[in-house]
């Protein structure tokens, strides 16, 4: 072990920290090191810790962002600047572009009622269905964390949709939702309650509550096992107390399990707002955005307007895509900021 | 020291012998061409058959090339060319259908005029493909568009058609309402991954009622899809809609699905389909072909009250091929689709494939078990005018997508009232 602390060398304490109160945390770590004999009270070391940034080895820290940096530059940050570049622009193959100021912007927010109705829906998504995702997560981890029968086998099987891709769940979902052999139907003919059987995402009344659900199916195995983990994490002696109180389990779940698991809900909720800010694939594998844009997204209709109408311009989708961008950004960052209120409020 | 010398030269000359051999595989490698070609239809054996068959021949002919074919599904295809074409790659040959106009404005199709001999080509195949003056596709691939049904279901209905296949808006009307009151699915659709057959009724049934010289100008945007004639015709569509005559799974069904649930299960009494329905049905039950001993019939659809033209009927060239503008083995390509442009290439395409070709062929040689279905296919088309190219074709941009939305979609979904849908229609498409 004495070994092991004199490898570490010191120039890489910088790397290791983050500010003073890592600083103070290491120093810390050092005299009870020093106590047990694995560190040695080495001022150069704790200078260096001390010191901070004024001596940051640039050349190892680039040898170590270089690669992410690149890979970022090359695959986010110059794709983002190129599409924010081509919606000023009709972009022909071949590099070929002609500049048109903001007229793909003011096309799209005055005469494309389409891209209206997909912000429309998207937000539906974004709004219920992080909800219905975290919501359902939550119930499933409740019911593993209190032990119901056969725990470990609901465990897996309620996670397997997590391991399933997106083309695979929207195939299941399509015979699913089929009107003539679907199990949705077939359940309801075998109950009496034929007269319910519906084309679900036929239908622009319940398509895309169609597809939240089928949405919701697939990820709340993954907020289970989040929520799960959180649920195991909790201290004991919290919840004995409460026990001891007599506190019910509603009560005890509400006031005490919930509050306590926040910040991991509110974490999952802006991960799954963010995810359905994008929703893309399994919408195009189940509806294509129909019937009569009852489920198109803004990614899809993107895709559409890049791909499917008959023009190689990559201008106005750009631009819906460069002011989609902006407004999840300005989600993120309003939620980032809203979080760290509440974290800075509680404690 | 004498040794270091000698394993110098010994390794030396292993490495002169490596770069040697290396570069001796490198021309021969370089001595042979490959041309490219990235198709669609992945799941139709016979059509890939039929492509392999020019290929081996072109191989044959011009020794050292190779022809590596590379077949999709149309949306992955679709995809894959804008996708590689905006880079400035892409296969030498792409499959093409006359409405992807916009690789022709973008400069991403060759010119065939002097590359394929046209007396093996039907004129108006020729014609489909002609912008300015310049021919960019060879219409393998063409179509009418029929409307199929199955002969017991219709006699077990009591019905007889007339000789020439065609009856009334009303007669019609009573068929769709007896059918569905047998309990039969009256009309198999679906357009759950097509954004075209769920308008096929409505299509033919305004070009009908219109003319053509006036289903043009509608489908060009010079006349109102108010006009009380196109409004009688979707009145009388939303009639046959409320009587039930599209499945509940209209929405969802997809075309391969379509063809499955007329003829095996759970059947239905009639399938509009362009005429290409042969290249999936005509093969083996066990790949989704029809049932052996299917009682397949052809007959027209409907005349149309004071119609202009109820003979008329949509004639569409359907799936091409074209050259890559940028291939650098141009020649050798437009001499793959000579190889392709034969009578005796299009004579294989109907009596392999059993579907029409813009290629010159000979249909009386079609024999064996489908050479009835031509015939009967043949007598139907007796007479015919036909309108080339359909709304699928012509149709661009916001009104296209308008279009499939609505008429290809919600409205024979039974989504919209006629007044509604015209409106949309209407809204996105006029353009006086």
């Amino acid at each position: 072990m004495g070994k092991l602390s004199l490898s570490i060398p010191p120039a890489f304490f910088p790397l290791l920290v983050e500010g003073p109160a890592m600083a103070k945390s290491v120093t810390t770590m050092s005299a009870v090191s020093t106590s047990e004999g694995l560190l040695s009270t080495r001022p150069e070391v704790i200078q260096r810790v001390r010191g901070g940034p004024a001596q940051a080895p640039w050349g190892a820290i680039m040898v170590y962002l270089t690669p992410a940096l690149l890979v970022y530059l090359a695959f986010t940050m110059y794709p983002v600047v190129l599409t924010f570049y081509n919606s000023f622009h009709v972009i022909k193959p071949r590099g070929a572009e002609e500049y048109v100021g903001l007229a793909n912007f003011i096309t799209l927010f005055t005469k494309d009622p389409t891209f209206w109705r997909a912000v429309a829906n998207t937000m539906i998504w974004a709004t219920v269905a992080p909800v219905a995702d975290v919501g359902t997560g939550l119930v499933l981890a409740l019911c593993l964390y209190a032990k119901v029968p056969f725990a470990r086998f609901f465990r897996v099987a309620w996670f397997t949709p997590v391991l399933i891709s997106y083309v695979v769940v929207g195939i299941l979902w399509m015979w699913i939702y089929n009107y003539d052999w679907g199990i949705a139907n077939q359940f309801l003919r075998t109950v009496g309650l034929g007269a319910w059987a519906h084309s679900w995402i036929g239908d622009p009344a319940t398509a895309l509550w169609a597809l939240i659900f089928a949405h919701a199916w697939k990820w709340a195995g993954f907020n289970m096992v989040v929520c799960l983990a959180a649920l195991f994490a909790l201290p004991s002696e919290v919840l004995e107390a409460a026990e001891l109180d007599n506190c019910g389990w509603f009560r005890k779940l509400v006031h005490i399990i919930i509050p306590m698991l926040r910040a991991t809900l509110l974490n999952l909720l802006i991960l799954a707002f963010v995810g359905k800010m994008k929703v893309f694939d399994l919408v195009w594998i189940m509806t294509r955005g129909g019937p009569l844009w009852s489920t198109e997204t803004v990614s899809t209709y993107v895709y559409k307007r890049a791909f499917e109408w008959n023009t190689f311009d990559l201008g106005y989708p750009s631009a819906v895509a460069a002011v989609w961008f902006i407004v999840v950004m300005a989600f993120v960052i309003g939620l980032t900021w809203l979080f760290r209120q509440r974290e800075r409020l509680e404690y | 020291m004498y040794h270091i010398k000698r394993v110098i030269r010994r390794w030396s000359s292993v490495g002169v012998l490596i770069i040697g051999l290396a570069l001796g595989w490198m021309s021969s490698a370089t001595a042979e061409t490959t041309l490219t070609l990235w198709s669609h239809e992945a799941d139709e054996a016979a059509k890939v058959a039929w492509a392999e068959t020019a290929a081996k021949k072109f191989e044959q002919a011009n020794p050292g090339v190779k022809v590596k074919m590379t077949w999709y599904q149309k949306e992955a295809l679709n995809a894959a060319l804008k996708a590689a074409l905006r880079a400035g790659q892409g296969p030498d040959i792409l499959y093409m259908e006359p409405d992807q106009t916009e690789y022709i404005d973008n400069g991403f199709l060759l010119p065939l005029n002097d590359l394929i001999n046209w007396n093996n080509v039907e004129p108006w195949a020729r014609e489909a493909w002609t912008h300015n003056g310049k021919v960019y596709g060879l219409a393998k691939e063409a179509y009418t568009i029929e409307l199929y049904y199955n002969k017991d279901w219709m006699k077990k209905l009591g019905v007889t058609l007339p000789p020439n296949g065609q009856v009334s808006q009303a007669e019609f009307l009573q068929i769709v309402k007896k059918a569905a009151a047998a309990g039969m699915t009256p009309i198999a659709q679906g357009v759950g991954d097509r954004p075209f057959p769920g308008a096929y009724l409505t299509h033919e049934a305004v070009l009908k009622k219109l003319g053509r010289a006036d289903y043009g100008k509608l489908l060009d945007g010079k006349l109102s899809w108010k006009d009380p004639r196109i409004v009688e015709v979707f009145t009388w569509v939303k009639q046959l809609v409320d009587a039930g005559a599209y499945p509940k799974s209209f929405a969802t069904l997809k075309l391969g699905e379509s063809h499955y649930y007329f003829h095996t299960k759970p059947g239905a009494l009639m399938f509009p389909m362009g005429a290409f329905y042969s290249g999936r049905a005509f093969v083996p039950p066990d790949k989704g072909g029809q049932p052996e001993n299917f009682p397949l019939g052809v007959m027209n659809f409907a005349a149309m009250d004071g119609g202009a033209c109820n003979q008329c009927k949509s004639l569409l060239a359907g799936g091409s091929f074209s050259i890559n503008a940028y291939s650098k083995n141009q020649k050798l390509a437009g001499a793959l689709l000579s190889e392709m442009a034969t009578p005796e290439m299009g004579t294989l395409w109907v009596s392999t494939i059993f579907l029409q070709t813009g290629i010159k062929s000979d249909p009386s040689k079609v024999t064996g078990k489908y050479a009835a279905y031509f015939r009967e296919l043949a007598a139907m088309n007796k007479g015919a005018e036909y309108f080339i190219g359909s709304p699928r074709n012509l149709l661009k941009g916001q009104c296209a997508e308008t279009y499939v939305q609505v008429v290809n979609t919600a409205f024979p979904g039974g989504l919209l009232p006629v007044d509604k849908a015209l409106d949309m229609v209407n809204q996105a498409c006029y353009k006086p």
